[in-house]
């Protein structure tokens, strides 16, 4: 029937493709209009959570953190209502994570405060005795990239339609002019906070990492 | 090959990537066995500063070991045995030759560049595909000169019908090719965005739950197309050649790989259960990952039946012993993850440390044991030279099956303890435990499995020196062996 | 009829086409060897005769050399 295909090898590889491309088409294809849309009230990230969900890429969190709350009684008792697909329509990249090593925090914006994520993320078994998780004190010193978040903002605005106002838009100008709202909101977060060294950055208006990352958890809700 | 002095085949490209499989490997068990052990003693996070903590260096682990030490041990496989099975030489054309080699140069630089970026924290960060997008461009190309060597030898073949191998080779070329595209759709934000910020950053062209479904669509089918599909290739081509049996059933072998195409890329929602991508998927990945079983077992039981009436090879070749081994795991592998696929099971599963446990009962006794068997074959072959020492070979097959053994039973237990610690109430309904106490409990398993890592690496230790003596100081052979392959004692 | 019944009968359809290709596969493949049209086992011996002079279990017709001449 198919004796021929192994000595063709053009049709041979054309028949692999369509057999592989086949199941892409039928999953994939016809979800993807519905799955895209957002919740009700849900609003963009802004420039200082981008920045901070950029954190949260770069160490990594991803590896032993998940933010899917699946719909079980003892993940819904444990970590709160459980993950809709609408929450997650300005997630570029997913960040669901495939392992819990330590618990989700998709919602960890509900139960944990600026100053409890200071202490953790400098020291994480002076708040959970126990804990494995390694510390990251190099986030108090590092500075976050928020050019570059703007400039995701910017491009998700203009590519994706994301909901940002008229003031995003691609050049140096529109930047410098959003820029001090950015450390406006930074500064919020850094006066709940005891760290000098962090202090004195958002003085001289640099935001370091911990205080992006700590924006961004606070908005996981 | 007397006949013909002249031209014989051509190992270069093959040796090239020999080279890399065993660096890489090395590599990148190292880190994994150093990540093995953060989980068990994390103090063990702050060798190397902000560069050295499980969360930047897991990636590594997975990038080194899947594209460093697989891929390079899927394209040594492939420009040995590609060549032997339609029965020409790299030598014959001067044009593949160099594509061979430019696609080797390429792909060394792309390692270097993707381990300097996963250091820096530079990171696309979706699993198994997070290379960022100047990286994804090189990565492309790198393939695409795959595929002339490849399409070129196939014009070029003397022999009409492609064997098995090359149809799994071909489906590996344009799984991957397929997959990684799609998946890696990106736009970079620096020229969206008229050239503020960093030239790296990129964001994904799918957002939430797309983005998780063809991440998953990716994610689950990378392991098809890089760990299972070019593995079977191997093991069709170098068990009936080390045994000198042909294959038990060039029908079933058919049969299997036409399964296997069709089936596996439906499975890919199986990632996903429980989570908010819609109903139907997740029971459609549920069920072909159950249907799955057949076509993988079909290619194993072919394997494990080209040994009858022959298995006292089992005891004399420790070669045959590895690939035997590694088709038993691809069937305890491919047994065990449709078992977790299943919703229920998935329920518990999911999340915990059984997945990495299945994860590597496949990596290390199929993927790792079969490239290993695969480079002891050619070695005699490429280098002219007997392989350096048996009683090596032995000590590292024991090794490195206790090493699997550790890693799969202890993360066995870690998964289900820690699976069922989340879900436990007390008699009023309420939350038993708080998750710091399901990660405490798991410091044993995590040691045994850190001892697990050392083990293997041990193990692989001894392969890369018994290679790396049998390129430079073993005895020379007058002639090609035919199928056994000759090892000192 | 919505997606979902549509989804629910081209699911069950599908099955029972597929559970016939493979089923006729096989019968093909069995009977087409018994029967002497042709011999699939003999494949299997690429890998084991696999010298660069050996003789092909089937030889492309196109000779080796022309191929080459063509590309130059």
């Amino acid at each position: 029937m198919f004796h021929w295909l192994e000595k063709n090898p053009f049709f041979f590889s054309v028949g692999v493709f369509i057999v592989i491309a086949f199941a892409g088409l039928i999953e994939i294809v016809p979800n993807f209009a519905e799955a895209s849309r957002p919740v009700a009230g849900l609003k963009p990230y802004s420039v200082l959570e981008l920045a901070g969900k950029e954190v949260y890429k770069k160490d990594n969190c991803l590896s032993c953190h998940s933010q899917l709350i699946r719909p079980f009684k003892s993940e819904t008792d444990r970590y709160g209502q459980y993950s809709l697909s609408g929450e997650y329509a300005y997630d570029r990249p997913f960040l669901w994570g495939s392992k819990r090593t330590g618990p989700d925090l998709h919602r960890v914006g509900n139960y944990r405060t600026t100053d409890w994520h200071e202490n953790h993320m400098w020291e994480p078994t002076q708040v959970v005795p126990g804990s494995i998780m390694p510390a990251y004190k190099h986030q108090f010193t590092n500075i976050a990239d928020i050019e570059t978040a703007y400039a995701e903002a910017v491009t998700v605005k203009n590519v994706f339609g994301t909901p940002y106002g008229d003031e995003f838009q691609p050049s140096r100008e529109a930047w410098e002019a959003h820029k001090p709202k950015v450390l406006a909101e930074a500064k919020a977060i850094a006066a709940d906070m005891k760290d000098p060294g962090v202090k004195a950055a958002i003085e001289a208006d640099e935001v370091p990492e911990i205080v992006a990352l700590i924006a961004y958890m606070n908005r996981l809700k | 090959m007397q006949s013909n002095a002249a031209l014989e085949y051509d190992y270069t490209v093959a040796k090239l990537f020999t080279y890399t499989a065993i660096i890489f490997g090395l590599v990148g068990m190292l880190i994994g066995t150093l990540i093995a052990a953060q989980l068990a003693f994390p103090e063990l996070n702050y060798l190397f500063g902000e560069y050295g903590t499980f969360s930047r260096l897991r990636p590594l682990h997975t990038n080194v070991v899947i594209y460093g030490f697989t891929v390079s041990g899927v394209f040594a496989t492939f420009y040995y045995s590609a060549q032997r099975v339609m029965k020409v030489s790299m030598a014959e054309s001067s044009f593949i030759m160099m594509v061979g080699k430019l696609q080797f140069i390429l792909y060394v630089i792309l390692a270097a560049w993707m381990v300097v970026t996963l250091f820096m924290g530079v990171t696309a960060s979706k699993e198994y595909a997070q290379m960022e997008w100047p990286l994804d461009v090189l990565t492309v190309l790198v393939w695409v000169l795959w595929g002339v060597a490849m399409f070129g030898l196939i014009g070029m073949r003397r022999e009409k019908a492609l064997y098995i191998s090359m149809w799994y080779f071909i489906a590996c070329f344009l799984g991957v090719a397929m997959l990684y595209l799609f998946n890696n759709m990106e736009v970079p934000t620096y020229f969206a965005a008229g050239g503020l910020g960093s030239m790296m950053h990129s964001v994904s062209m799918y957002a939430g739950t797309n983005d998780a479904l063809v991440q998953w669509w990716w994610g689950h089918n990378a392991v098809a197309f890089v760990f299972t599909v070019p593995i079977v290739a191997m093991v069709y081509y170098f068990l009936p050649k080390e045994s000198g049996q042909a294959v038990y059933s060039y029908k079933l072998s058919l049969l299997s790989f036409w399964g296997l195409m069709f089936v596996y890329l439906w499975a890919g929602s199986h990632h996903l259960i429980w989570s908010t991508v819609p109903d139907w998927m997740q029971t459609m990945g549920s069920v072909f990952s159950v249907v799955l079983i057949l076509p993988s077992w079909g290619s194993a039981i072919n394997m494990l039946l080209t040994m009858k009436g022959e298995w006292n090879q089992l005891t004399e070749n420790p070669l045959i012993k590895f690939m035997v081994l590694a088709s038993t795991f691809y069937m305890l592998s491919t047994l065990e993850g449709p078992i977790q696929a299943i919703k229920s099971v998935n329920a518990i599963a999911h999340f915990t440390d059984w997945i990495p446990g299945h994860v590597h009962d496949g990596v290390l006794g199929w993927v790792a044991f079969m490239i290993m068997a695969a480079l002891f074959h050619m070695a005699p072959r490429m280098f002219k030279r007997e392989i350096y020492s048996k009683k090596m070979l032995e000590a590292q097959f024991w090794v490195q099956t206790t090493a699997v053994v550790l890693y799969f039973t202890s993360m066995w237990i870690a998964g289900i303890t820690q699976g069922m610690m989340w879900r436990a109430v007390d008699e009023y309904g309420n939350l038993m435990y708080s998750f710091i106490d399901t990660v405490t409990v798991l410091h044993p398993y995590y040691t045994i499995r850190a001892v697990a890592g050392v083990l293997f690496v041990a193990g692989f230790i001894l392969f890369a020196y018994n290679m790396f003596m049998t390129m430079t100081a073993s005895k020379k052979l007058e002639e090609e062996p035919q199928f056994r392959s000759p090892m000192a004692a | 009829m919505d997606i979902r019944e549509l989804q629910g009968y081209a699911s069950f359809f599908m099955t029972i086409f597929l559970v016939i290709m493979l089923y006729g596969y096989i019968i093909h493949l069995y009977r087409s060897e018994k029967k002497g049209e042709r011999d699939y086992e003999k494949y299997g011996n690429i890998a084991i005769d696999d010298e660069l002079d050996s003789n092909p279990v089937e030889k492309k017709p196109e000779a080796q050399s022309e191929k080459k001449e063509q590309k130059k």
